[in-house]
């Protein structure tokens, strides 16, 4: 199932890119081994980049823009069935042990594919590729998060919300026209959905005044309500269009109802309080018995929003995993 | 899906007001009460969002968003409302009978392009036709231009404006004679209201402030006495009787205002912006009045054939 990352310039798409591999890494080399993922030799050049400098304490200073158009990871998460069956069964590839997704970061513009909606074509064949997401990754630079009307970073936020709320309607249009077409040809598709995620990018650079302000104390609940409540009380401030677009979906006939919230922060070096001069330093973790010299960042959330895709790759409606089969018959046969 | 059109005179504030409705729909569509859920179409993101920014930078439109905004597609839909009794029943639900589709169409030349149709020429215009099939009408009334019985009305811009509107619902009634929607329902917006002179208040008998939203006949009364002696003409051909099948729903009343600060010198004048209740910003303007508007015109929308 594929899933798209829409973030702003500079929101942190590849340190998040960075960081999700590095939790990758240690979660997929856990005990449990009910969580696996592969990369593409491509995006694997530029991950193993990115997630050493993390290593040596720096921020990855290349875009995806600079890289490569497409990269992505793919999840496998054990079915909880098979997780069951003795092992000899469970290693055999009939069993389809994992259910999988594929994760994707496209460097694309929204001009593309406000194009491809309008016109039915697209001018790079990715477009299409990314509009069959189910998932939609949404990344909210907090660092931006400012109550001062008259500073460029509350008109940047204006901005990137009118710019995510047009991708996100985008995204519905696609669905609902795919689903109009397969209705139109017999087939009985199962209703739209788009299962979106926030991440809170940069949440430790939200400043204090901004949570005094909105009544929201420092630390992210654990209780997915709560979660939901408090992200949405950021959202609804910050992001107000994009926010009523995703409950808007409901009455559009897509619907977007299941959103969950997560956030990401990296700790960096302070001296004695003050801000560092030049690129800021990641600070990283002692060596323990688990694992050492990692980036200092928020482990859990990321471990976090790992699992949450697992419910929705045991979830795929039919017909994208029959796409997804087609693609890869299709692939093998151009080749 | 049900149209409505959006007439006014020139600067009597219709880009506004349109941003302003999407405004109130961000800002329903997004509280924590999550009762009210809006849908932007694909076709009106691009110039929606981009007066959205405006608005809520403090600026009025400018002349390029102006020629930019052309009509405004949105679904709106209320938890728990419908046509059938079970989707009133079910009071956390959104059903589809729930949901009501509108476009909003900014009509632009209203003297010239109404007046060549009923000179004799044919509505080669799609947009005319569009205007000329609109299920209900927003009829914006500048406030400020309102005269007072008896006095010249200043520069006779209510006087042009009411002989406009008049043309515009006869052509309405000759189009319809060949078929089509036979309910139309007007819909007055009283624009910069807070720019209302006391006088025009004073000679109408009514008080500072309309009543309030729900009391539907006491508004009803306010709106008439204020505009009924400066619109005779659109108020006679909105009255009851036949009109060759055509029929004028009862006319409703809804008040609109923005605060602004004052201009200084070369610099043109911006509307004040206000916390909201989750501490975010928001124009200053008659927010009530606005989703009041959304309430009625979804009604309007859920009782227009499909």
């Amino acid at each position: 199932m594929p899933c798209a990352l829409l973030g702003d310039r500079a929101s942190g798409k590849t340190t998040f890119l960075g960081l999700l591999y590095s939790a990758q890494v240690k979660y997929g080399t856990g005990v449990q081994d009910d969580f696996r993922f592969h990369a593409p030799l491509q995006s694997l050049n530029v991950m193993s980049a990115v997630y050493e400098g993390m290593k040596d304490g720096r921020f990855p200073s290349a875009t995806l823009k600079e890289e490569i158009t497409e990269l992505g990871f793919i999840f496998g998460y054990l079915r909880k069935v098979v997780g069951k069956l003795p092992y000899y069964i469970r290693k055999q590839n009939w069993a389809r042990p994992f259910s999988t997704l594929r994760f994707s970061a496209y460097d694309v513009s929204g001009e593309d594919i406000e194009e491809f909606i309008e016109s039915g074509i697209a001018s790079r064949p990715l477009i299409q590729q990314l509009l069959k997401s189910v998932v939609v990754v949404v990344l909210v630079d907090c660092s931006k998060m400012t109550t001062e009307i008259d500073t460029p970073a509350y008109k940047k936020m204006l901005r990137y919300d009118s710019t995510v709320a047009k991708l996100l309607v985008s995204f519905q249009t696609y669905k609902k026209q795919e689903y109009e077409r397969l209705k139109e040809s017999g087939v009985k598709p199962e209703p739209p959905v788009i299962y979106p995620a926030f991440v809170l990018s940069k949440f430790d650079n939200l400043r204090d005044d901004v949570l005094a302000r909105l009544g929201l104390h420092q630390g992210f609940p654990q209780d997915k309500k709560a979660r939901r409540e408090y992200a949405e009380a950021l959202l609804r401030v910050f992001v107000p269009q994009t926010l009523s677009q995703i409950r808007g979906g409901k009455v559009a006939g897509v619907n977007m109802d299941k959103a969950e919230y997560f956030l990401s922060w990296v700790r960096t070096e302070t001296q004695e309080g003050m801000d560092p001069v030049g690129q800021p330093r990641i600070v990283r973790t002692g060596f323990r018995p688990e694992g050492g010299g990692e980036p200092d960042f928020a482990y859990d959330e990321y471990v976090h929003f790992i699992e949450h895709f697992r419910h929705i790759a045991h979830k795929i409606p039919d017909e994208i995993l029959e796409a997804e089969k087609f693609q890869a018959e299709a692939a093998v046969r151009t080749a | 899906m049900p149209q409505v059109v959006i007439v006014g005179d020139r600067d009597s504030g219709r880009t506004t007001f349109l941003g302003l409705l999407y405004v109130a729909q961000v800002q329903s569509g997004s509280d924590r009460a999550d009762r009210f859920r809006f849908h932007s179409t694909f076709e009106s993101m691009e110039e929606i969002t981009v007066l959205f920014q405006r608005l809520m930078s403090g600026g009025f439109p400018d002349s390029a968003t102006k020629e930019g905004i052309r009509e405004m597609r949105v679904h709106l839909g209320y938890r728990g409302r419908g046509r059938g009794v079970l989707s009133r029943l079910r009071s956390r639900a959104w059903s589809p009978d729930s949901v009501a589709t509108f476009r909003f169409i900014l009509s632009r030349t209203l003297d010239d392009e109404v007046s060549g149709f009923l000179h004799g020429s044919s509505v080669a215009n799609g947009r005319l036709s569009d205007i000329l099939e609109g299920d209900a009408m927003a009829i914006l009334v500048d406030s400020t231009k309102l005269g007072v019985n008896g006095e010249e009305p200043p520069e006779g811009a209510i006087e042009r404006y009411d002989v406009a509107v008049e043309a515009f619902l006869t052509a309405i009634q000759r189009w319809r004679a060949r078929g089509g929607r036979s309910r139309v329902y007007p819909v007055f917006v009283l624009t910069k209201f807070d720019g209302i002179r006391p006088e025009v208040l004073r000679a109408a008998k009514v008080d500072d402030s309309p009543p309030q939203a729900d009391r539907t006949a006491e508004r009803a009364k306010y709106g008439e006495a204020l505009l009924g002696r400066n619109l005779p003409k659109t108020f006679k051909k909105l009255a009851p009787g036949e009109k060759g099948g055509l029929e004028f729903a009862r006319p409703t009343y809804f008040f609109s205002w923005v605060r602004t600060e004052a201009a200084s010198s070369g610099r043109p004048g911006k509307i004040r912006l206000r916390r909201t209740a989750s501490f975010g910003w928001e124009p200053d303007y008659s927010k009530e009045e606005y989703v009041a508007l959304l309430e009625h015109l979804w009604g309007v929308g859920t009782r227009t054939p499909r």
